[in-house]
Protein backbone atom coordinates (compact mmCIF):
# COMPACT_ATOMS: atom_id res chain seq x y z
CA UNK A 1 0.00 0.00 0.00
CA UNK A 2 1.32 3.18 -1.32
CA UNK A 3 0.26 5.22 1.74
CA UNK A 4 2.16 3.07 4.33
CA UNK A 5 4.97 3.16 2.15
CA UNK A 6 4.67 7.21 2.40
CA UNK A 7 3.82 7.07 6.03
CA UNK A 8 6.89 4.66 7.78
CA UNK A 9 9.31 6.68 5.02
CA UNK A 10 8.37 9.92 6.95
CA UNK A 11 8.67 8.09 10.02
CA UNK A 12 11.88 6.94 9.43
CA UNK A 13 12.90 10.11 7.74
CA UNK A 14 11.81 12.03 11.03
CA UNK A 15 13.36 9.24 13.45
CA UNK A 16 16.78 10.04 10.91
CA UNK A 17 16.62 13.49 11.75
CA UNK A 18 16.29 13.31 15.15
CA UNK A 19 19.35 10.62 15.71
CA UNK A 20 21.80 13.00 14.22
CA UNK A 21 20.40 16.60 15.63
CA UNK A 22 23.11 16.96 17.60
CA UNK A 23 25.20 17.09 15.02
CA UNK A 24 23.52 19.26 12.52
CA UNK A 25 23.32 21.56 15.60
CA UNK A 26 26.79 21.21 16.74
CA UNK A 27 27.64 21.96 13.03
CA UNK A 28 25.36 25.40 13.42
CA UNK A 29 26.82 26.88 16.54
CA UNK A 30 23.57 27.02 18.25
CA UNK A 31 23.99 24.33 20.86
CA UNK A 32 21.56 25.88 23.13
CA UNK A 33 18.66 24.10 20.66
CA UNK A 34 20.34 20.52 22.38
CA UNK A 35 18.12 20.89 25.23
CA UNK A 36 15.55 22.60 23.67
CA UNK A 37 15.36 19.40 21.83
CA UNK A 38 15.72 17.31 24.66
CA UNK A 39 12.34 19.21 26.49
CA UNK A 40 10.56 18.29 22.63
CA UNK A 41 11.87 14.63 23.47
CA UNK A 42 10.04 14.56 27.22
CA UNK A 43 7.12 16.27 26.44
CA UNK A 44 6.57 14.37 23.49
CA UNK A 45 6.70 11.13 25.49
CA UNK A 46 4.77 12.79 27.65
CA UNK A 47 2.31 13.51 24.73
CA UNK A 48 2.82 9.75 23.17
CA UNK A 49 1.61 7.97 26.41
CA UNK A 50 -1.82 10.22 26.57
CA UNK A 51 -2.47 9.44 23.17
CA UNK A 52 -2.43 5.61 24.40
CA UNK A 53 -5.63 7.09 26.39
CA UNK A 54 -7.46 9.81 24.15
CA UNK A 55 -6.15 8.27 20.72
CA UNK A 56 -7.23 4.33 20.90
CA UNK A 57 -9.04 3.90 24.02
CA UNK A 58 -11.60 7.31 24.06
CA UNK A 59 -10.40 8.17 27.46
CA UNK A 60 -10.28 11.97 28.17
CA UNK A 61 -7.87 12.35 30.69
CA UNK A 62 -7.48 15.97 32.20
CA UNK A 63 -4.77 14.94 34.89
CA UNK A 64 -2.03 13.24 33.54
CA UNK A 65 0.25 16.09 34.09
CA UNK A 66 -0.02 14.38 37.70
CA UNK A 67 1.72 11.50 36.78
CA UNK A 68 4.69 13.46 35.06
CA UNK A 69 4.80 15.09 38.39
CA UNK A 70 5.06 12.18 40.36
CA UNK A 71 7.93 11.33 38.32
CA UNK A 72 9.57 14.08 38.53
CA UNK A 73 8.87 14.19 42.23
CA UNK A 74 10.27 10.51 42.71
CA UNK A 75 13.24 11.41 40.78
CA UNK A 76 13.82 14.98 42.77
CA UNK A 77 13.06 13.25 45.93
CA UNK A 78 15.65 10.84 46.45
CA UNK A 79 18.17 13.34 44.90
CA UNK A 80 17.58 15.61 47.99
CA UNK A 81 17.90 13.20 50.52
CA UNK A 82 20.78 11.06 48.64
CA UNK A 83 22.59 15.28 48.87
CA UNK A 84 21.19 15.65 52.24
CA UNK A 85 22.35 12.13 53.64
CA UNK A 86 19.47 11.50 54.91
CA UNK A 87 17.07 8.44 54.33
CA UNK A 88 13.42 8.58 52.86
CA UNK A 89 12.34 6.86 56.06
CA UNK A 90 14.05 4.59 58.97
CA UNK A 91 11.06 2.60 59.34
CA UNK A 92 9.97 -0.54 58.27
CA UNK A 93 13.06 -0.72 56.73
CA UNK A 94 16.00 2.03 55.98
CA UNK A 95 15.36 3.85 52.52
CA UNK A 96 18.76 5.81 51.48
CA UNK A 97 18.49 8.31 48.95
CA UNK A 98 19.75 7.87 45.53
CA UNK A 99 21.07 9.78 42.76
CA UNK A 100 21.61 6.86 39.78
CA UNK A 101 19.39 6.80 37.22
CA UNK A 102 19.43 3.00 37.13
CA UNK A 103 17.23 2.96 39.98
CA UNK A 104 15.43 6.43 40.56
CA UNK A 105 14.43 6.41 36.61
CA UNK A 106 12.65 3.20 36.73
CA UNK A 107 11.64 4.23 40.48
CA UNK A 108 9.48 7.23 39.00
CA UNK A 109 7.66 4.85 36.08
CA UNK A 110 6.40 2.29 38.77
CA UNK A 111 5.73 4.76 41.40
CA UNK A 112 3.45 6.74 38.50
CA UNK A 113 2.58 3.80 37.68
CA UNK A 114 1.10 2.62 41.04
CA UNK A 115 -0.42 6.27 41.09
CA UNK A 116 -2.30 5.29 38.39
CA UNK A 117 -3.72 2.09 39.61
CA UNK A 118 -5.38 3.45 42.35
CA UNK A 119 -6.27 6.60 41.05
CA UNK A 120 -7.62 4.72 37.83
CA UNK A 121 -9.43 1.96 39.42
CA UNK A 122 -11.67 5.05 41.04
CA UNK A 123 -11.57 7.12 37.64
CA UNK A 124 -12.72 4.32 35.50
CA UNK A 125 -16.03 3.59 37.18
CA UNK A 126 -17.34 6.89 35.82
CA UNK A 127 -17.93 7.52 32.01
CA UNK A 128 -17.35 10.80 29.30
CA UNK A 129 -18.06 14.16 31.72
CA UNK A 130 -17.68 12.75 34.95
CA UNK A 131 -14.02 11.21 34.18
CA UNK A 132 -12.93 13.92 32.57
CA UNK A 133 -13.49 15.96 35.82
CA UNK A 134 -12.50 13.12 38.06
CA UNK A 135 -9.26 12.70 36.75
CA UNK A 136 -8.37 16.88 36.51
CA UNK A 137 -9.76 16.70 40.42
CA UNK A 138 -7.23 14.07 41.01
CA UNK A 139 -3.92 15.65 39.46
CA UNK A 140 -5.59 18.98 41.15
CA UNK A 141 -5.66 17.22 44.90
CA UNK A 142 -1.99 15.90 43.94
CA UNK A 143 -0.92 19.55 42.78
CA UNK A 144 -2.06 21.29 46.07
CA UNK A 145 -1.15 18.55 48.23
CA UNK A 146 2.72 19.01 46.95
CA UNK A 147 2.02 22.83 47.39
CA UNK A 148 1.39 22.43 51.15
CA UNK A 149 4.51 19.91 51.60
CA UNK A 150 6.86 22.13 53.04
CA UNK A 151 9.48 19.01 53.59
CA UNK A 152 9.96 19.26 49.93
CA UNK A 153 10.07 22.83 49.04
CA UNK A 154 6.03 23.20 48.98
CA UNK A 155 5.53 25.93 46.66
CA UNK A 156 8.82 26.91 45.37
CA UNK A 157 9.71 23.44 44.57
CA UNK A 158 12.84 21.62 44.90
CA UNK A 159 16.36 21.80 43.02
CA UNK A 160 18.72 19.16 41.96
CA UNK A 161 22.16 20.12 42.23
CA UNK A 162 23.34 17.98 38.95
CA UNK A 163 21.03 15.30 37.31
CA UNK A 164 21.89 11.46 38.04
CA UNK A 165 24.31 9.72 37.01
CA UNK A 166 23.92 6.32 34.70
CA UNK A 167 27.38 3.97 34.72
CA UNK A 168 29.17 4.52 31.21
CA UNK A 169 27.04 8.01 30.49
CA UNK A 170 27.51 11.50 31.59
CA UNK A 171 23.65 12.91 31.40
CA UNK A 172 25.37 15.78 32.63
CA UNK A 173 26.50 16.47 29.48
CA UNK A 174 23.49 17.43 27.23
CA UNK A 175 24.29 15.47 24.21
CA UNK A 176 24.33 12.17 26.27
CA UNK A 177 21.02 13.32 27.72
CA UNK A 178 19.64 14.20 24.51
CA UNK A 179 20.20 10.65 23.31
CA UNK A 180 18.92 9.07 26.69
CA UNK A 181 15.89 11.14 25.82
CA UNK A 182 15.56 9.56 22.87
CA UNK A 183 16.36 5.89 23.61
CA UNK A 184 13.26 6.40 25.74
CA UNK A 185 11.11 7.84 23.76
CA UNK A 186 11.50 5.16 20.68
CA UNK A 187 11.49 2.50 22.99
CA UNK A 188 8.32 3.70 24.54
CA UNK A 189 6.98 4.39 21.12
CA UNK A 190 7.86 1.00 19.68
CA UNK A 191 5.86 -0.56 23.10
CA UNK A 192 3.16 1.40 22.57
CA UNK A 193 3.13 0.55 19.03
CA UNK A 194 2.81 -3.15 20.12
CA UNK A 195 0.25 -3.08 22.54
CA UNK A 196 -1.87 -0.60 20.10
CA UNK A 197 -2.14 -3.67 17.76
CA UNK A 198 -1.88 -6.45 20.32
CA UNK A 199 -4.77 -8.72 21.42
CA UNK A 200 -5.33 -6.39 24.69
CA UNK A 201 -5.13 -3.34 22.33
CA UNK A 202 -7.46 -4.67 19.65
CA UNK A 203 -10.06 -5.51 23.10
CA UNK A 204 -8.88 -1.39 24.45
CA UNK A 205 -9.35 -0.05 20.84
CA UNK A 206 -12.85 -1.73 20.52
CA UNK A 207 -14.24 -0.37 24.03
CA UNK A 208 -13.23 3.26 22.72
CA UNK A 209 -15.78 2.62 19.96
CA UNK A 210 -18.26 0.29 21.65
CA UNK A 211 -17.86 -0.58 24.95
CA UNK A 212 -21.42 -2.53 25.42
CA UNK A 213 -20.83 -4.19 22.70
CA UNK A 214 -17.54 -5.47 24.61
CA UNK A 215 -19.57 -6.40 27.59
CA UNK A 216 -21.81 -8.52 25.19
CA UNK A 217 -18.55 -10.30 24.22
CA UNK A 218 -17.88 -11.82 27.29
CA UNK A 219 -15.07 -9.17 28.22
CA UNK A 220 -14.68 -7.47 31.52
CA UNK A 221 -13.67 -4.26 29.76
CA UNK A 222 -13.13 -2.41 33.29
CA UNK A 223 -9.61 -4.39 34.17
CA UNK A 224 -8.32 -3.84 30.53
CA UNK A 225 -8.96 0.11 30.23
CA UNK A 226 -7.35 0.15 33.77
CA UNK A 227 -4.27 -1.88 32.44
CA UNK A 228 -3.86 0.59 29.49
CA UNK A 229 -4.33 3.74 32.01
CA UNK A 230 -1.46 2.41 33.93
CA UNK A 231 0.32 1.79 31.44
CA UNK A 232 0.05 5.17 30.40
CA UNK A 233 0.71 6.60 33.67
CA UNK A 234 4.08 5.02 33.37
CA UNK A 235 4.70 6.86 30.63
CA UNK A 236 4.32 9.64 31.63
CA UNK A 237 6.30 9.06 34.91
CA UNK A 238 9.14 8.04 33.09
CA UNK A 239 8.79 11.71 30.80
CA UNK A 240 8.82 13.18 34.49
CA UNK A 241 11.73 11.26 35.72
CA UNK A 242 13.31 13.19 32.46
CA UNK A 243 11.79 16.39 32.76
CA UNK A 244 13.12 16.71 36.75
CA UNK A 245 16.74 16.03 34.87
CA UNK A 246 16.12 18.06 32.28
CA UNK A 247 15.69 20.90 34.39
CA UNK A 248 17.21 20.47 37.14
CA UNK A 249 14.13 21.11 39.30
CA UNK A 250 10.67 19.92 40.10
CA UNK A 251 8.24 22.25 41.41
CA UNK A 252 4.00 21.14 41.95
CA UNK A 253 3.60 23.51 38.93
CA UNK A 254 3.86 19.99 36.93
CA UNK A 255 0.62 18.66 38.01
CA UNK A 256 -1.36 21.54 36.76
CA UNK A 257 -3.85 20.93 35.01
CA UNK A 258 -2.52 24.01 32.75
CA UNK A 259 0.21 21.19 31.77
CA UNK A 260 -2.31 18.83 31.23
CA UNK A 261 -4.19 20.96 28.87
CA UNK A 262 -0.85 21.46 27.33
CA UNK A 263 -0.17 17.57 26.83
CA UNK A 264 -3.83 17.44 25.03
CA UNK A 265 -3.07 20.33 22.92
CA UNK A 266 0.39 18.42 21.53
CA UNK A 267 -1.73 15.69 21.23
CA UNK A 268 -4.83 16.93 19.22
CA UNK A 269 -2.11 19.10 17.05
CA UNK A 270 0.02 15.96 16.13
CA UNK A 271 -2.90 13.71 15.52
CA UNK A 272 -5.24 11.71 17.65
CA UNK A 273 -4.60 7.95 17.69
CA UNK A 274 -1.48 8.77 15.35
CA UNK A 275 2.12 7.44 18.25
CA UNK A 276 4.25 9.75 15.71
CA UNK A 277 2.15 12.60 15.58
CA UNK A 278 2.30 13.48 19.23
CA UNK A 279 5.83 14.15 18.77
CA UNK A 280 5.26 16.32 16.58
CA UNK A 281 3.04 18.29 18.31
CA UNK A 282 5.34 18.85 21.18
CA UNK A 283 7.39 20.22 18.79
CA UNK A 284 5.53 22.43 16.90
CA UNK A 285 3.97 23.31 20.17
CA UNK A 286 7.55 24.24 21.80
CA UNK A 287 8.72 25.55 18.99
CA UNK A 288 5.82 28.13 18.56
CA UNK A 289 6.33 29.20 22.21
CA UNK A 290 10.16 29.40 21.84
CA UNK A 291 9.94 31.86 19.09
CA UNK A 292 6.63 33.62 20.37
CA UNK A 293 7.39 33.99 23.48
CA UNK A 294 10.25 35.98 22.64
CA UNK A 295 7.60 38.67 21.23
CA UNK A 296 4.64 38.55 23.44
CA UNK A 297 3.50 36.49 26.56
CA UNK A 298 0.46 36.14 25.35
CA UNK A 299 1.99 34.01 22.55
CA UNK A 300 -1.65 31.54 22.84
CA UNK A 301 -3.68 34.27 21.35
CA UNK A 302 -1.40 33.11 17.93
CA UNK A 303 -1.33 29.35 18.83
CA UNK A 304 -5.44 28.96 19.83
CA UNK A 305 -6.79 29.96 16.17
CA UNK A 306 -3.97 27.72 14.81
CA UNK A 307 -4.87 24.88 16.80
CA UNK A 308 -8.71 25.43 15.79
CA UNK A 309 -7.93 24.97 12.25
CA UNK A 310 -5.66 22.02 12.55
CA UNK A 311 -8.46 20.42 14.37
CA UNK A 312 -10.98 21.80 12.18
CA UNK A 313 -9.33 20.92 8.70
CA UNK A 314 -6.82 17.96 9.69
CA UNK A 315 -8.66 14.75 11.37
CA UNK A 316 -5.24 13.56 12.02
CA UNK A 317 -3.68 16.27 13.04
CA UNK A 318 -0.42 17.50 11.40
CA UNK A 319 0.99 14.23 11.38
CA UNK A 320 -2.09 13.23 8.86
CA UNK A 321 -1.10 16.18 7.01
CA UNK A 322 1.87 14.79 6.18
CA UNK A 323 1.63 11.95 6.27
CA UNK A 324 -1.55 11.10 4.96
CA UNK A 325 -4.68 10.34 6.22
CA UNK A 326 -5.59 7.22 7.69
CA UNK A 327 -5.27 3.72 6.15
CA UNK A 328 -6.88 0.48 6.45
CA UNK A 329 -5.31 -1.55 8.71
CA UNK A 330 -1.89 -1.02 10.76
CA UNK B 1 -31.12 -32.70 30.55
CA UNK B 2 -33.76 -30.15 30.65
CA UNK B 3 -35.67 -29.53 27.30
CA UNK B 4 -35.86 -26.03 28.23
CA UNK B 5 -32.72 -23.97 27.85
CA UNK B 6 -33.92 -20.27 29.34
CA UNK B 7 -36.82 -20.46 31.86
CA UNK B 8 -38.11 -16.74 32.71
CA UNK B 9 -40.66 -16.61 35.56
CA UNK B 10 -42.82 -13.70 36.91
CA UNK B 11 -40.35 -10.88 35.59
CA UNK B 12 -41.12 -7.41 36.63
CA UNK B 13 -39.65 -4.34 35.19
CA UNK B 14 -40.65 -0.91 35.75
CA UNK B 15 -38.99 2.31 34.63
CA UNK B 16 -40.90 5.36 36.94
CA UNK B 17 -44.50 4.89 36.56
CA UNK B 18 -43.89 2.70 33.28
CA UNK B 19 -44.52 -0.57 33.62
CA UNK B 20 -42.14 -2.44 30.86
CA UNK B 21 -42.49 -5.99 31.72
CA UNK B 22 -45.41 -7.22 34.06
CA UNK B 23 -45.32 -10.66 34.96
CA UNK B 24 -43.58 -12.00 32.47
CA UNK B 25 -43.16 -15.99 32.28
CA UNK B 26 -42.46 -18.16 29.51
CA UNK B 27 -40.03 -20.81 28.41
CA UNK B 28 -37.50 -21.30 25.57
CA UNK B 29 -37.11 -25.17 23.87
CA UNK B 30 -33.96 -26.17 22.75
CA UNK B 31 -32.76 -26.19 19.73
CA UNK B 32 -35.83 -24.15 18.56
CA UNK B 33 -36.07 -20.71 16.42
CA UNK B 34 -38.44 -19.10 18.85
CA UNK B 35 -40.10 -16.11 17.93
CA UNK B 36 -40.83 -13.14 20.33
CA UNK B 37 -43.55 -10.71 18.46
CA UNK B 38 -45.18 -7.70 19.71
CA UNK B 39 -47.02 -4.28 18.83
CA UNK B 40 -44.17 -1.21 19.15
CA UNK B 41 -43.67 -0.07 22.98
CA UNK B 42 -44.40 -3.71 23.91
CA UNK B 43 -41.46 -4.21 26.02
CA UNK B 44 -39.29 -6.88 23.33
CA UNK B 45 -36.29 -4.40 23.97
CA UNK B 46 -36.37 -4.66 27.22
CA UNK B 47 -36.87 -7.82 28.35
CA UNK B 48 -33.90 -8.98 25.68
CA UNK B 49 -31.69 -6.65 28.08
CA UNK B 50 -33.27 -8.49 30.87
CA UNK B 51 -32.42 -12.00 29.30
CA UNK B 52 -28.87 -10.77 28.40
CA UNK B 53 -28.06 -9.06 31.64
CA UNK B 54 -27.65 -5.56 30.54
CA UNK B 55 -30.23 -4.63 33.13
CA UNK B 56 -31.73 -6.08 36.23
CA UNK B 57 -35.17 -6.99 36.65
CA UNK B 58 -37.07 -5.91 39.80
CA UNK B 59 -38.51 -9.16 40.80
CA UNK B 60 -38.74 -12.60 39.03
CA UNK B 61 -36.48 -14.77 37.69
CA UNK B 62 -34.57 -15.92 34.64
CA UNK B 63 -33.45 -19.69 34.45
CA UNK B 64 -30.66 -20.65 32.32
CA UNK B 65 -29.41 -24.33 31.76
CA UNK B 66 -31.49 -24.56 35.18
CA UNK B 67 -29.07 -22.35 36.58
CA UNK B 68 -30.63 -18.80 38.19
CA UNK B 69 -29.03 -16.35 35.92
CA UNK B 70 -31.22 -13.17 37.70
CA UNK B 71 -28.82 -11.02 38.75
CA UNK B 72 -25.38 -12.59 36.91
CA UNK B 73 -23.39 -9.59 34.94
CA UNK B 74 -23.79 -9.36 31.14
CA UNK B 75 -20.42 -10.33 30.53
CA UNK B 76 -20.24 -13.36 32.76
CA UNK B 77 -23.85 -14.45 30.81
CA UNK B 78 -21.57 -14.28 27.76
CA UNK B 79 -19.19 -16.96 29.23
CA UNK B 80 -22.06 -19.02 29.78
CA UNK B 81 -22.99 -19.10 26.15
CA UNK B 82 -26.01 -16.67 25.49
CA UNK B 83 -24.68 -14.35 22.74
CA UNK B 84 -27.14 -11.42 21.13
CA UNK B 85 -26.70 -9.30 18.74
CA UNK B 86 -28.29 -5.35 18.93
CA UNK B 87 -31.30 -3.80 17.36
CA UNK B 88 -28.77 -1.23 16.44
CA UNK B 89 -25.70 -2.37 14.81
CA UNK B 90 -23.06 -3.12 17.27
CA UNK B 91 -20.19 -3.62 15.74
CA UNK B 92 -16.71 -1.60 16.06
CA UNK B 93 -16.81 1.03 13.50
CA UNK B 94 -13.12 2.02 13.73
CA UNK B 95 -11.82 -1.49 13.14
CA UNK B 96 -11.34 -3.41 10.01
CA UNK B 97 -13.81 -6.55 9.43
CA UNK B 98 -10.97 -8.98 10.29
CA UNK B 99 -10.18 -7.01 13.27
CA UNK B 100 -14.09 -6.88 14.28
CA UNK B 101 -14.01 -10.54 14.17
CA UNK B 102 -10.49 -11.03 15.71
CA UNK B 103 -12.04 -9.43 18.94
CA UNK B 104 -14.81 -11.73 19.42
CA UNK B 105 -12.70 -15.10 18.76
CA UNK B 106 -10.58 -13.54 21.41
CA UNK B 107 -13.42 -12.43 23.64
CA UNK B 108 -13.81 -16.32 23.90
CA UNK B 109 -10.33 -17.71 24.21
CA UNK B 110 -8.95 -16.80 27.89
CA UNK B 111 -8.04 -13.57 29.20
CA UNK B 112 -6.67 -11.41 26.79
CA UNK B 113 -4.08 -9.56 28.74
CA UNK B 114 -1.34 -10.35 25.21
CA UNK B 115 0.61 -7.09 24.82
CA UNK B 116 3.01 -8.11 22.10
CA UNK B 117 2.20 -10.07 19.38
CA UNK B 118 -0.11 -8.52 16.47
CA UNK B 119 -3.58 -9.49 16.91
CA UNK B 120 -4.30 -11.19 13.71
CA UNK B 121 -1.27 -12.96 13.81
CA UNK B 122 -1.98 -14.76 17.21
CA UNK B 123 -2.62 -18.71 17.14
CA UNK B 124 -6.13 -18.54 18.07
CA UNK B 125 -6.78 -16.25 15.54
CA UNK B 126 -5.54 -17.63 12.56
CA UNK B 127 -6.67 -21.04 13.80
CA UNK B 128 -10.63 -19.95 13.39
CA UNK B 129 -10.47 -16.24 11.55
CA UNK B 130 -10.77 -17.88 8.29
CA UNK B 131 -14.01 -20.14 9.33
CA UNK B 132 -15.60 -17.12 10.91
CA UNK B 133 -15.65 -14.86 8.31
CA UNK B 134 -16.46 -17.42 5.54
CA UNK B 135 -19.70 -18.50 7.75
CA UNK B 136 -21.25 -14.80 7.06
CA UNK B 137 -19.63 -14.71 3.59
CA UNK B 138 -17.20 -11.77 4.56
CA UNK B 139 -13.78 -12.97 3.78
CA UNK B 140 -13.42 -11.02 1.26
CA UNK B 141 -13.67 -8.14 3.26
CA UNK B 142 -11.60 -8.30 5.98
CA UNK B 143 -9.46 -5.33 5.20
CA UNK B 144 -12.41 -2.79 5.03
CA UNK B 145 -12.76 -0.59 7.88
CA UNK B 146 -16.14 -1.64 9.50
CA UNK B 147 -17.61 1.13 9.23
CA UNK B 148 -17.68 1.18 5.21
CA UNK B 149 -19.74 -1.83 5.02
CA UNK B 150 -23.29 -1.79 3.68
CA UNK B 151 -26.04 -2.24 6.10
CA UNK B 152 -26.85 -5.61 5.44
CA UNK B 153 -23.09 -6.51 5.42
CA UNK B 154 -22.82 -4.98 8.82
CA UNK B 155 -25.69 -7.21 10.33
CA UNK B 156 -23.84 -9.95 8.92
CA UNK B 157 -20.89 -9.11 10.10
CA UNK B 158 -22.71 -8.79 13.78
CA UNK B 159 -24.61 -12.30 13.87
CA UNK B 160 -20.85 -13.91 12.29
CA UNK B 161 -19.58 -12.19 15.57
CA UNK B 162 -21.92 -13.57 17.64
CA UNK B 163 -21.41 -16.84 16.57
CA UNK B 164 -17.85 -17.23 16.99
CA UNK B 165 -18.14 -18.01 20.57
CA UNK B 166 -20.67 -21.45 19.79
CA UNK B 167 -22.86 -20.12 21.96
CA UNK B 168 -26.10 -22.23 22.80
CA UNK B 169 -28.89 -19.60 22.75
CA UNK B 170 -28.30 -16.76 20.30
CA UNK B 171 -30.43 -13.71 20.89
CA UNK B 172 -31.62 -11.65 17.95
CA UNK B 173 -32.78 -8.45 18.38
CA UNK B 174 -34.96 -7.20 15.36
CA UNK B 175 -32.02 -8.60 12.80
CA UNK B 176 -33.90 -7.39 9.41
CA UNK B 177 -34.47 -3.78 10.62
CA UNK B 178 -33.77 -1.47 7.95
CA UNK B 179 -32.91 -4.09 5.54
CA UNK B 180 -33.49 -4.04 2.27
CA UNK B 181 -35.31 -7.22 0.57
CA UNK B 182 -32.66 -8.35 -0.41
CA UNK B 183 -30.93 -8.68 3.06
CA UNK B 184 -33.57 -9.98 4.59
CA UNK B 185 -33.56 -12.95 2.69
CA UNK B 186 -29.88 -13.50 2.86
CA UNK B 187 -29.98 -13.06 6.45
CA UNK B 188 -33.28 -15.35 6.69
CA UNK B 189 -31.61 -17.93 4.85
CA UNK B 190 -28.47 -17.76 7.08
CA UNK B 191 -30.57 -18.33 9.93
CA UNK B 192 -32.29 -21.19 8.11
CA UNK B 193 -28.67 -22.62 7.99
CA UNK B 194 -28.10 -22.30 12.08
CA UNK B 195 -31.49 -23.63 12.51
CA UNK B 196 -31.19 -26.96 14.27
CA UNK B 197 -27.13 -26.28 14.84
CA UNK B 198 -28.42 -23.84 18.08
CA UNK B 199 -31.44 -22.50 19.92
CA UNK B 200 -32.59 -19.15 18.46
CA UNK B 201 -34.16 -16.23 20.84
CA UNK B 202 -35.80 -14.36 17.29
CA UNK B 203 -37.23 -10.56 18.10
CA UNK B 204 -38.85 -9.65 14.86
CA UNK B 205 -41.26 -7.24 13.23
CA UNK B 206 -41.60 -8.70 9.79
CA UNK B 207 -44.17 -11.24 10.46
CA UNK B 208 -43.21 -13.21 7.30
CA UNK B 209 -40.06 -13.86 8.59
CA UNK B 210 -41.33 -14.87 12.10
CA UNK B 211 -44.10 -17.33 10.31
CA UNK B 212 -41.50 -18.55 8.00
CA UNK B 213 -38.47 -19.56 10.71
CA UNK B 214 -40.22 -19.88 13.83
CA UNK B 215 -40.95 -23.18 15.57
CA UNK B 216 -42.69 -21.32 19.10
CA UNK B 217 -44.05 -18.00 19.48
CA UNK B 218 -44.74 -15.63 22.29
CA UNK B 219 -46.63 -12.43 22.21
CA UNK B 220 -45.81 -9.83 24.02
CA UNK B 221 -48.42 -6.96 24.73
CA UNK B 222 -47.82 -4.27 27.52
CA UNK B 223 -45.10 -6.50 28.56
CA UNK B 224 -47.20 -9.31 29.12
CA UNK B 225 -46.66 -12.30 27.22
CA UNK B 226 -50.57 -12.96 26.10
CA UNK B 227 -49.53 -16.38 24.58
CA UNK B 228 -46.48 -18.89 23.97
CA UNK B 229 -47.54 -21.51 21.60
CA UNK B 230 -46.58 -23.48 18.17
CA UNK B 231 -46.40 -20.85 15.04
CA UNK B 232 -49.52 -22.63 13.58
CA UNK B 233 -51.69 -21.52 16.49
CA UNK B 234 -50.25 -17.94 17.08
CA UNK B 235 -51.53 -16.74 13.35
CA UNK B 236 -54.90 -18.03 13.59
CA UNK B 237 -55.33 -16.31 17.39
CA UNK B 238 -57.54 -13.49 17.86
CA UNK B 239 -55.88 -11.92 20.47
CA UNK B 240 -53.16 -11.67 18.09
CA UNK B 241 -54.53 -10.32 15.37
CA UNK B 242 -56.30 -7.95 17.91
CA UNK B 243 -52.70 -6.51 18.57
CA UNK B 244 -51.45 -6.46 15.89
CA UNK B 245 -54.69 -5.01 13.82
CA UNK B 246 -53.55 -1.63 12.18
CA UNK B 247 -50.17 -3.30 11.05
CA UNK B 248 -51.72 -4.62 8.28
CA UNK B 249 -50.92 -8.38 8.19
Amino acid sequence: MTSTLRKNSIVASGGLLLVILPILVSWSGHDYYISLFSRILIYGLAAVSLDLLLGFSGMISLGHAAYVGIGAYVVAIFFHHASEMEPLFTWPFVLEGSENGLLVLPLAVLISALFALVIGSLCLRTRGMHFIMITLAFAQMLYYFFVSLEKYGGDDGLSLYSRSSIPGMDLGNDIHFYYLCLGSLLVFIFVARRLVYSRFGLIVRGCSNNERRIRALGINSYSYRLALFVIAGAGAGLAGGLLANQTEYVSPGLMHWTLSGELMVMVLLGGLGTLFGPVLGAAVFLLVEENLAMYTEHWMVYMGPFLVLVVIFAKRGLFGLVAGGENGNE
Amino acid sequence: MNDKIMEVKGLNKAFGAVTATNDLSFGIDRGHVHALIGPNGAGKTTLVNQLTGDIFPDSGKIIYNSQDITRLKDYRRAHLGIARSFQITHIFENLTVGENMALSICAHSGHNFHFWRHSLRSGIVKEKLEGALGRVDLAHRRHLKASHLSHGEKRQLEVGMALTGDPELLILDEPMAGMGPGGTIELSKLIEKLKGTLTILLVEHDMDVVFSLADMVTVLVYGEAILTAPVDQVRKNRRVQQAYLGDGW
